[in-house]
Parts: structure tokens; sequence; C-alpha cells
């Protein structure tokens, strides 16, 4: 066991939006260095091929994100409720977002038994909320308040715009990393000579690690923001009670979720048993949110 | 050597300029949208009370062919009601809300030798709503707190001190607002 102190939630949340800040600023970098190097290697020709990739990439990811509520929600069969169907979710939605400041969003409920929630929409003002029907069924209404403000806090954050952010240059860097490999591949040596030689070596392994580097940083971000969520969330509900006890119930549940992988990032806690080292999880454990969460 | 002094020198009278322009526009808003989100959670607590006050009637109406015998509790509310549509302040509202709140709380808890009200799906959709305004009442209180304690904050610390002076903001009252009881109240059978 670390550290023990109390710790107040307002540090919590920006302590974790400030490393996260910082992460980015780390792919950001990343995505400069590549191209950098890949430009002393390269002339003009390699530019048209990658300024294509990129705007074709940049296009794709505006796409998903100007419809990422829809295309999330369309891909788990969620619908929407109304008021008289689930009155006790709609009434603690609206009291969290008084408590938050945030316009109510449109709620949703998906088919499932495992207990989970997400929130997607570009802005507060397009957001969405979607909990599945076993959290309806399992949880408290304290409980489900808990994972409610968890899910309102991700809108608050801007956390679906920013995870976007990062998405983008990740993709990016796979992207130049991708061409840069292949047209290794196929050009001969006509058009290299030996000064250059270092440089390709550098440009090489730059480009097979660049990508696995920035996609753990990018993991990271994403679960500094679930933490910074879960923060939020005792913000929200002045307790941390509620939240605890949803995820201990979330630990001893042994259903899983049909969902495409793809969009395990946007829940609440994992679609599926953990069974990765936490290097690679979007999450953090259930014991490290939970033993957090306690401190507060 | 001179020219060149001259042209850092006019480089650093706009960029400090610019900066300061900058913290100009930026305390400005704050301040603005803090006082607007205060006035805002403010005008909540109001907007739940009354929604409280609507569902009275519809309340009473649902209850009344059940409760014959329990007249007391009926006068109790309606005062309380009438307190609470006439209070002058929001401070006067909130208190008698309380007391209307704690009515129907009293409602509430003699319910229980009514098994068939206790049934009366209208009954319990009221309850379950008047609980709802409930939290929703101490929630908007709870963002009031959250921004004045902001405001109050950004009014005091360095630099919000000095913009707060320019812009002639000074430091808010905490409103006296009663705080909702949570307790069960007593009820005299």
């Amino acid at each position: 066991m670390k550290s023990q102190e109390r710790i107040s939630f307002y540090n919590q949340i920006s302590g974790n939006k400030i490393k996260s800040f910082f992460l980015i600023i780390i792919i950001f970098a990343v995505l400069i260095a590549l191209s950098y190097v890949i430009g002393l290697i390269y002339s003009q020709y390699f530019f048209i091929i990658l300024i294509f990739g990129i705007i074709i990439s940049i296009l794709y990811v505006l796409i998903s994100y100007y419809n990422s509520d829809k295309i999330a929600l369309a891909s788990v069969n969620a619908r929407e409720v109304s008021y008289n169907e689930a009155r006790q979710l709609h009434n603690s939605v609206e009291g969290l977002c008084l408590a938050s400041g945030l316009p109510k969003p449109r709620i949703y409920v998906m088919p499932g038994e495992q207990i989970n929630a997400f929130a997607s929409g570009r802005n507060p003002e397009h957001s969405v909320v979607c909990v599945t029907e076993g959290a309806l069924k399992k949880l408290s209404k304290q409980e489900l308040e808990g994972v409610i403000a968890h899910e309102l806090s991700h809108i608050a954050n801007y956390d679906i715009r920013f995870m976007t952010l990062a998405a983008v240059m990740v993709g990016m860097i796979a992207i130049i990393s991708q061409i840069f490999l292949r047209s290794m591949w196929f050009s001969s040596g006509r058009d290299r000579d030996k000064n250059n030689a270092v440089l390709i070596i550098i440009g090489i392994v730059l480009a097979i690690l660049a990508p696995i580097v920035v996609q753990l940083v990018q993991l990271t971000i994403s679960r500094k923001r679930e933490y910074a969520a879960d923060a939020s969330s005792v913000k929200f509900t002045r307790s941390p009670t509620g939240l605890i006890s949803a995820l201990r119930k979330i630990r001893g549940d042994k259903t899983e979720l049909k969902v495409s992988g793809a969009l395990a990032p946007l829940f609440m806690s994992d679609i599926k048993r953990r069974d990765l080292s936490e290097l690679f999880a979007t999450h953090p454990s259930i014991e490290k949110r939970i033993e957090i969460l306690e401190r507060m | 050597m001179v020219i060149l002094g001259l042209v850092l020198w006019m480089w650093i009278v706009i960029v400090v300029i610019a900066i300061l322009l900058f913290m100009l526009i930026y305390y400005f808003n704050k301040f603005v949208i803090l006082s607007n989100r205060i006035d805002n959670s403010l005008a909540q607590i109001d907007v739940q009370l009354k929604k409280r006050a609507d569902l009275v009637p519809n309340l009473v109406e649902a209850v009344k062919g059940y409760m014959k015998h329990e007249r007391g509790v009926f006068s109790d509310i309606a005062k309380a009601r009438a307190a609470m549509l006439s209070a002058p302040d929001l401070a006067g509202r909130v208190k008698a809300g309380n007391e209307l709140q704690n009515a129907l709380k009293s409602i509430f808890a003699l319910s229980e030798r009514y098994p068939k009200l206790k049934a009366n799906e209208n009954f319990l959709q009221l309850q379950q709503e008047l609980s709802a305004i409930e939290d929703k009442v101490a929630y908007s209180r709870q963002y009031y707190n959250d921004n004045l304690l902001s405001y109050n904050t950004s009014c005091t610390t360095f630099p919000g001190n000095l913009f707060a002076g320019i812009f002639g903001r000074n430091v808010k009252p905490y409103l006296e607002i009663p705080l909702e009881e949570k307790a069960v109240p007593k009820v005299s059978f």
C-alpha cells in the first residue's frame, strides 16, 4: 500500500487533466519527430502520398466524430427511453445535471445483463448517456447516480473530444509509419546514398516504434481520464459511496457484453473479463479505482 | 544598436499588452459566467419549489379519497403551500418549501396505514416525483455553493483580485438558504 493520505477530488481532477495534457504533447512531439526524420530522407513525392493519407484519415475521423453518438448507439441497439418509461433514471440524470451545470443529455437504454454505461456526443449540447438494462436492474438509486455522474463527467470534461484528438494523432502516426515502411520495401537503392544510410535506419526504427509508443500513451491518457471522471463523479454526488458500491457490483458481475471490441473504450468498465495487463487496458483496474475513491 | 534595442522594446511592450488584454478578457468573461451560473442555480431552486407546489393539489386529490380522517395534515399542507407561494424572497420560499415537504412526508408516513393507497399507481408516481424534487433542490444548492466558492476565490486571489477591482466585482455573500431537512419527520398518531 502506498500513502494513505486523503485526496481531494479537486486535486484529483486537475492532476489527471494536467497529466493527460502532457501526454498528448508527447504524442504530438512524436508526430513531429517522425515527420521530420522522414522529411530528411525523402523529397517531395513522398509528401504528396503523405498528405493524401492524412487528409483521408482526418475526414474519416471528423465524420465519426460528428456522428460518434449515433454510431455508438446504433451498434449497441440502444433505444431512447422517455420520462414515463424510466422515471428513476430520468430524475437521477436531471438532478446530476443540476449539480454539474450540464444540459440534460438524451437518455438511452441498451440490452445486456452486464452493469455498464457509456456517454457519447461531441459536446454537452449533443450528448447522450446510455446504460444497460442490467445496470437499471441491479443497481440501487445511489449506485446508479454514481455511475451516471461518472458518465456526465466524461461529458463535462470534453473527454470525447479529447480522446478523438488523441486518436487522430495516433492514427496519423500509424499511417505515416506504414507509408514510410512500405516505400522502403519497394524503392531500390537508386535514390539512396551513403549519407542517408544512418538516417534511414533511424527512420525505420522510429516508424516501427512510434506507433506502439503513442498507442501506449493514448491508453495511459484514457486511464487518466477515467480517474478524473471518477473524481468528478464524487464532486457531483458529494459522496464516493454510490460509485464504490457500483464498482464492487461490477467486479462481482460475471456477465459479458456482446458488443464490438471497438466500442470498449467508451464504456464505464471493461466489457469482457480482463485478461490483459494494465499497460494495454483502456481502463484502470476496478481495484485501483475503488482504492482511490475510498481515500476521497 | 539603438535601433535594435528600440525594436526589441517595442516587441516586449506589444507582448505585454497582448497578455494583459488577454487576461482582461479572460477575467471579464470568468466573472460574468460564474455570476450567471450563481443566478441560474438559485433560479433552479425556485423552479423546483414551484414544481413541488404544483404537484401538491394532485397529491391531495389522489390521497383525499383514502385518508378521510386525516384533516389536520391536509390543512397543514394547504397552509405551507400558501406560505410558499406568498413568500417574498428565495430564503422564505425555501423555508416554506421545507415545511411543505415535511407536511407531505407525514402524508407518506400515514400512507403506510392505507394499503390500498400504497398500491395506487398515481400515488406512487407522485411520491417518487416529490422525492426527486427534493434531490434536485439539494443538487441546485450544491451547484450554487460550488460556483459561489470559485467566484469568491477568483475575486480574492491574485491576479483575479486586481481584475475584480477593475470590473467592480465584489465577493458575494453566502445566501443563507435553510437546508432541506433530510430527517424523517415526526408524525403523531
